[in-house]
Formats: C-alpha cells, structure tokens, sequence
C-alpha cells in the first residue's frame, strides 16, 4: 500500500511542467483560436517527450506504462492548458490497447506513439445526457460488416483526427460497442461547432450509410465494456486536468492577491481573500487524492474503479468550479478582462466539468455502487 | 503508487478482523448499542479501549520499546479501517493515545516516557488536555495560568475551560506561564499535571448536545514536580505546535472517519426505510444528491489520510500542510449531518429518547456534536489563518 507516486514520476512530471513552461503559454493558445486549432510544435514536444507512447505496449513501440504514470501529465496538461487532442488520443490509446484485435493494435498504437496517428473519442450525443448507454447512433448489419448511420456532437478534433472512436448500438440484438472510423469515409459529414472554449475545437459527425467492415469494430466484435472504458478513463482524465487547471487559479489567486494594493495593503492580506484561498487550497488537495486514485483504480480494474471514477469526476468538477469562479473573483475587475488569461482556464475547467458525465450523473453511480454494497454486507 | 495488500498485510487484516468480531459484543451495532447514559457510555468505551489492549491492539504503531508492535502505518490504517467496517466504539482516552503519547515520544525525557506511555497504551490513565483558558482561545498564547517554581515543585494557579474528559482523566497536560515578563509565545510551559493532586477542582459544563464531556478546570496552589516539565523551562509553545500537528494530523483524522463510516452506513439503511409520502426517503433525486455527496467525501476523507500517511512513511514531516485535513473533515462532517436530518424529515424533530426516532437518535445527536468539529483543535478559521499564511505564504 503505498498512496504517493515515484521519484521516477515525479521526475516526469517535472519535465513536463519544465517544457511546458518553455514552449508552451496562454498567449500561443490564443493563436489557435484562429486556424485549425492545432499547433504543430507543440505536438511534435509532446511526442518527443513520450507522452502519446507511455500507455502503448512495448510490443507495439511504446513504453507500457499505465494510467497511474499518466495522472501527473494530466493534471500538467490541464495546468498549462495544452490543447487537443494529445489527451483524447491518449484515452483511446488505452481503450485500443485493451480491447483491439491484433491488427488494429498494429496498425494504429506504432504509429500513435510516434505522433503521426491521432484517434479521438465521438461518444457523445445530442439527446444522449451522460449515460454512455443513451446511444442511438446504429450499426446495421450489411454484408461483410456494418452500415453506421446517426449523429455525434462535440467530436473533439474530428477534423485532424485520423480515426474516429464511435460509440454505437449493433445489429439486431443492439450490442453495445465502438467502431473505428476513417472522418474521410463516404457518407461521413463533418460541421465544425461553435465552443465555449474557443481555443478548441469539436465537431458534429454525421454517419449517413457509412459502410464499415467487421475489421473496423474495436475488437471485431461489439464489446460494451469497451464503451465504458472510454467514458471511465475519459472522466478520470477529466478530473485530473480540472485539478491542474483548479491548482493553477490557485496559484494565480494567490500571486494576484500578494500584489495588488488597496487600502494601501495588499489585499491578500485581507482575512476574507486568505480564508477564501485555504479553502481553494482544501479543494485541490482532496481534487489530487480524487484524480490519483482513480487514475490507480482504473489502470489496474481495481474492484471499485467506477466508484473511484465517479467519486474523482464528481468531487474535482465542484471543486474545479468553486476554485475557478473564485479566484476569478479574487481578480476583480481585471478578472473579466478578455486580455486577462483567466476565462481560458475558466472555459476549459468548464468543458470538462460537463465531459463524460457532470458531477450529478457520476454522484449517482457512487450512490448506486453504495447501497448495492451496503445490501450485500 | 500501489492501494493492493501485501500478504502479510492481508495475514494482518484478517488477524485483526476476526479479533474484533470475537470481541464485540454479539449483535453489536443492531441489537447490542452504546448506553444511554453518558457516564456508562464513556465507561463502556474505556471497557473497549482497554480490552484493545489486552488484545495487543492499542498504539500498535507505537516503538516495541514502550509496548507497541511496532507496526507500520499501512497496518495502523488497515486496523482502522476492520474497526470502522464493524461499527466499532470510540475510545475515551483519545487524548492520552493521539496527543500525549506522540507529544511525549518528541519532546519527552527517557524517564517521562517510561513513566507515562505504558499507562496510556493500557489506558489504566486517562488523559485530557489543558490548553483553553476564558481568554485563551485561539490565542492560546495568551494563557494566564502561573506555574511558580518552589524548590523541586511548580506551583499552579489558574483556570482551564473547556477540558474535555477533565472529570474521567487521572492526568491533564497543561500549558502554564512561567515567565509573565517576556513576549508571550516564550514565557510558556508544558506541565503534566497529576488530576489527583490537591487543589484541581472539575466543573463539568453541559453542552449543547445535553452531553458533559467538558469541564471547568480550577488549579490552586497545585504543586506539581519540576520532572513533570516536558522539554526546557519556558519552551512549551513550540512543544504545543508538535502537539496540535497530532491533533490536527492524519492519524487523528483516520480514527474519526471510523465513525463518519459507521454512521453514514446507518444514513444508507435510514434512507431506504424512512418514508416521504408513498416513497423512501433514498428514492428523492434532490436527496440522493446529497447523501452521494456524504458517501463521496468520507471516502475522501480516508483517503486524504491515507495520501499523508505515504508521506510520512517516506520521512516527510508533518508540517502546516496538516491543517488542510481538519479543515476538509470538519465540514464535510458537518454537510453529512445536516444531510442526514434532511433525510429525517419531520422526525428530525423529534427526541433521542422518543421511541418514533429513527437509528435510536444517533443523528440529531451527531448533527449538535458536529457543530464543535469546527471549534475545537483550532477554529475553522485560524486553520484558514494558518494554511493562507503558513502553506500558500500570504502576506501578514
Ligand atoms: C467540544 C469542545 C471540546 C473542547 N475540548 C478542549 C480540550 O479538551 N482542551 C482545551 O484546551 N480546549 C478544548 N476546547 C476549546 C477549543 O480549543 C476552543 O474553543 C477554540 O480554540 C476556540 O477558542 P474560543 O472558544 O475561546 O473562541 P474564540 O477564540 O474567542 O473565537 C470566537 C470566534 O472568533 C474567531 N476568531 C478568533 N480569532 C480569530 C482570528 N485571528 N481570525 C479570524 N477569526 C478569529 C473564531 O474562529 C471563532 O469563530 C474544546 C472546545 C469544544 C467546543
């Protein structure tokens, strides 16, 4: 039993930080609200630093690493804002990683751990709420495989994406499952979408009669626990970089409250600014213990990983949300000064507060695990 | 990171449940209840404390040397978790365990400890803390209590308040004034005070949960040997910080979740039989919110612990940071009882002793016990003082 990571993590984590710090800042994100929304170098950093190879097995040229080795990079991730889609491929890495058929790990995991292959998540649906199991988007049985028709939204960089990871519902018996989908195949129609966040960038998809073999289903045959996959490990991912974002307003909160004068003291001297940062500072620690042990939970299908999941999404969105909101207010006037950095961060937090299920979904899940374990004791 | 077992601490766990469901009670926690009467159920407390130790289960981290097993935190946890998971008691000498023995095993004499530790691991001396004054709160510096010095004695003279256990405890620690000339954080000492001695007069006072676990403590012309002064003459204010780091600590914190666990246990079953109107309690979607929420944050809670307990298991001290602990526990404890008596409902306004009360009253005693979790060991606010100032370096 050990509750904290390795010197060799934690080393990573610095790099990452450091490179970061570098190459990487609020005024280059606001570059991509222009554009494609995709900043080459950037990537081209991430890659060489390892970060699209650590959940790729070794067989396949990547590192072998797990979750557990990804929980700081995440929260790094959501600190410095780093945009898509490095943390979507790497959720899809794993769900390919675990429930691909030879081929298809072969095909895609090389050349995702060199940068060159992007595969995103498109699970989520207009009408569908955040339950992955709302899915109306069918897979019809056709010759040699499968006709896909139905609508996705908010498919984060469906655009540059290589392969799109789709949620859908197979056949007669309605199987639960993910189809691998090239965004170029006919009947396929991309509508890029208007965002909250406005330095990322999502689509509509539209599946009209896209045709798919039996080779494209993410593991040849429909697997519903593949779906789940996707939505859990897409939450603890959520959590972790709303708890960097959170642990980054803090900071800020803090330096701006240690500078600004009025009353001719700095105003973090005033009890009500102190007392509001040690309670950001309450919710970003426990957001850490939350983030970590679902990131532990899920990389090795502990028993309670779902609970754990659930228990990170829901408590680090409330915290990322007070944090946020708060350290905004700690700003003041300046704080709702689109020149001021703080709304990208508020934007994000915001994002993925509502990503793979909103704290309400997710306290229900913990809720249901409870009693369900109360009644077997 | 790694949350599985070691064999030998799955070997220690199942040691460690099957001793505790021997030693229970049969039916404890659904037929078999805690007294009523609060005397009987402090004793009945100490009756299980002791019986902890007779079983070789007290202070089991603690050094071989002074009677413990030497086991390591992860095993301290582990037993914590068995006693939560069976709705174990608390203990009364809480204080004794959790304050004097690690304040002691810091800053204690070799003697002092052989004398005192022994005692306290067996609980044949129970221990309470003498820190409060009338006008010594959160300004614990400005304790007025005189210890003069006469030949081989300290003789006391003042008033402590608030002194928990006070009228049950053999022996109090106490912070004294032993020099009113110098600056008031260095004319502190750390005295431990036999409550046997001539001259301790304990005034229980009643709380607003009806209970009397705290006391009025008058000191007069008490004298108390020069070797019962724990560390040097006029240094018992940072011997107190090490003290109220325990108090505020992870280890304190992991022994509290074992009730939150208990009780949140008993919230699940209350919820499914209470009814509102033609549904249960637990079927209200705004309910269910918030109990998830409770469910959530006292998970949280152990693990918060456990995240400080890897720390430290690397040698990393305990710092200011501890405080974040109390802080977080504190409320969430307060939002879970106020969750509970929602769940209630109208019968939240009933009596303990009305035989219509749902889970025997244990609620709406716990939702007035909850409102001092965020007085005492340092108000809310002085932890929000201490981690802006101390953690996140705001200025003065
Ligand atoms: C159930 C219970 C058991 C206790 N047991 C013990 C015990 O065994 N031994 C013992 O020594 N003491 C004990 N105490 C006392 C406890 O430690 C004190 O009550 C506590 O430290 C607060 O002191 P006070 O009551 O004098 O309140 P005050 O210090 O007068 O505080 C009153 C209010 O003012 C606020 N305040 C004070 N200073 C500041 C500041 N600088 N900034 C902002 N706000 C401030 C406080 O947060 C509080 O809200 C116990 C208390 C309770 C409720």
């Amino acid at each position: 039993m050990n509750f904290d990571f390795s010197a060799e993590q934690y080393m990573f984590q610095d790099s990452v930080r450091a490179y970061l710090a570098d190459a990487w800042s609020v005024a280059r994100l606001r570059r991509l609200m222009e554009g494609d929304g995709f900043d080459a170098t950037l990537w081209h950093g991430l890659t060489d630093l390892g970060l699209l190879s650590i959940l790729v097995p070794e067989e396949h040229g990547g590192m072998g690493l797990s979750f557990v080795d990804l929980a700081l990079v995440f929260e790094e991730c959501g600190r410095a804002l780093v945009p898509g889609p490095a943390v979507e491929t790497m959720i899809a890495t794993d769900v390919l990683a675990r429930f691909g058929t030879q081929e298809q790990k072969a095909a895609l995991l090389p050349g995702i751990a060199t940068g060159r292959i992007k595969v995103v998540p498109a699970v989520v649906e207009a009408d569908g709420g955040s339950d992955p199991a709302e899915v109306e988007t069918i897979a019809s049985d056709a010759a040699g495989g499968w006709v896909l028709n139905g609508r996705k939204i908010l498919v984060p960089y469906a655009g540059l994406a290589d392969k799109l990871l789709v949620s859908a519902r197979f056949g007669a018996t309605a199987a639960l499952g993910l189809a691998l989908v090239d965004p170029t195949r006919a009947g396929l129609t991309l509508r890029p979408q208007a965002l909250f966040d406005p330095s990322s960038r999502a689509c509509e998809v539209i599946f009209d009669n896209v045709a798919i073999g039996s080779e494209d289903v993410v593991g040849a045959a429909p697997i519903a626990a593949s779906v789940d996959r996707v939505v859990d490990a897409g939450a603890m991912a959520a959590a972790a970089q709303m708890t960097g974002i959170a642990a980054r307003m803090l900071d800020l909160a803090v330096d701006y409250a240690a500078q600004r004068v009025q009353f001719g003291r700095p105003i973090g001297s005033f009890q009500a600014i102190k007392h509001r940062c040690a309670d950001m500072m309450v919710q970003v620690e426990t957001s850490r213990t939350a983030a970590y042990y679902a990131a532990w939970a899920l990389s090795c299908d502990a028993p309670e990983a779902v609970q754990a999941v659930s228990m990170a999404k829901a408590y680090c969105g409330d915290a990322a949300r007070f944090v946020c909101n708060e350290a905004l207010q700690i700003h003041g006037g300046v704080g709702f000064a689109w020149d001021l950095d703080l709304h990208f961060y508020l934007r994000r937090a915001k994002t993925l507060e509502y990503s793979f299920g909103d704290a309400s979904a997710h306290r229900e899940r913990v809720l249901s695990a409870a009693l369900a374990a109360r009644e077997a004791a | 990171m790694d949350f599985n077992f070691s064999p030998e601490d799955d070997a220690f766990r199942h040691e460690a449940r099957a001793w505790i469901s021997a030693s229970l009670p049969e039916g404890w926690g659904r037929t078999v209840h805690e007294p009523e009467d609060e005397t009987e159920r402090y004793m009945s407390r100490l009756g299980w404390e002791k019986k902890l130790f007779h079983g070789g289960w007290a202070g089991i981290a603690w050094p071989k040397e002074y009677g413990g097993r030497g086991a390591t935190l992860v095993e301290q946890a582990i037993l914590a978790e068995e006693l939560a998971r069976a709705g174990a008691p608390e203990g009364l000498n809480i204080i004794g365990h959790n304050l004097t023995a690690p304040t002691l095993m810091h800053n204690g004499t070799e003697a002092q400890r052989r004398r005192f530790l022994p005692k306290i691991l067996s609980s044949e001396e129970v221990w309470c803390q003498g820190f409060s004054e009338p006008n010594a709160g959160s300004d614990l510096a400005a304790v007025r209590t005189t210890a003069v010095r006469d030949g081989d004695h300290f003789v006391v003279n003042g008033q402590k308040t608030w002194t928990s256990f006070a009228q049950y405890a053999q022996w109090c620690f106490m912070l004294v004034r032993t020099d009113t000339e110098a600056p008031k954080h260095k004319g502190i000492s750390f005295l431990l005070v036999d409550m046997s001695t001539p001259g301790i007069t304990v005034r229980p006072l009643r709380q607003i949960s009806g209970e009397s676990e705290f006391n009025e403590t008058f000191f007069h012309d008490v004298r108390v040997p020069c070797e019962n002064l724990v560390g040097g003459l006029n240094e018992g204010w940072k011997i107190a910080m090490t003290t109220l780091a325990h108090e505020r600590g992870p280890e304190d914190a992991l022994g509290r979740q074992i009730r939150f666990k208990r009780e949140l246990g008993r919230l699940l079953d209350v919820a499914k039989t209470q009814k509102r109107g033609k549904r249960a309690a637990i079927d209200d979607p705004a309910l269910r919110q918030k109990i998830a929420s409770s469910v959530i944050e006292v998970e949280l809670m152990r693990l918060n612990c456990l995240r400080s307990f890897s720390k430290m298991l690397q040698g990393k001290p305990l710092g200011p940071e501890s405080s974040f602990q109390k802080l977080y526990w504190s409320h969430m404890a307060q939002r879970m009882y106020e969750t509970a008596l929602e769940t209630l409902g109208p019968a939240a306004a009933l009596g303990a002793g009305d035989p219509a009360t749902p889970a025997r009253g244990m609620f709406q005693t716990g939702f007035l016990q909850s409102r001092a979790f965020t007085i005492y060991s340092g108000t809310s606010e002085i932890q929000r003082n201490i981690i802006a100032e101390r953690v996140l370096g705001m200025p003065k």
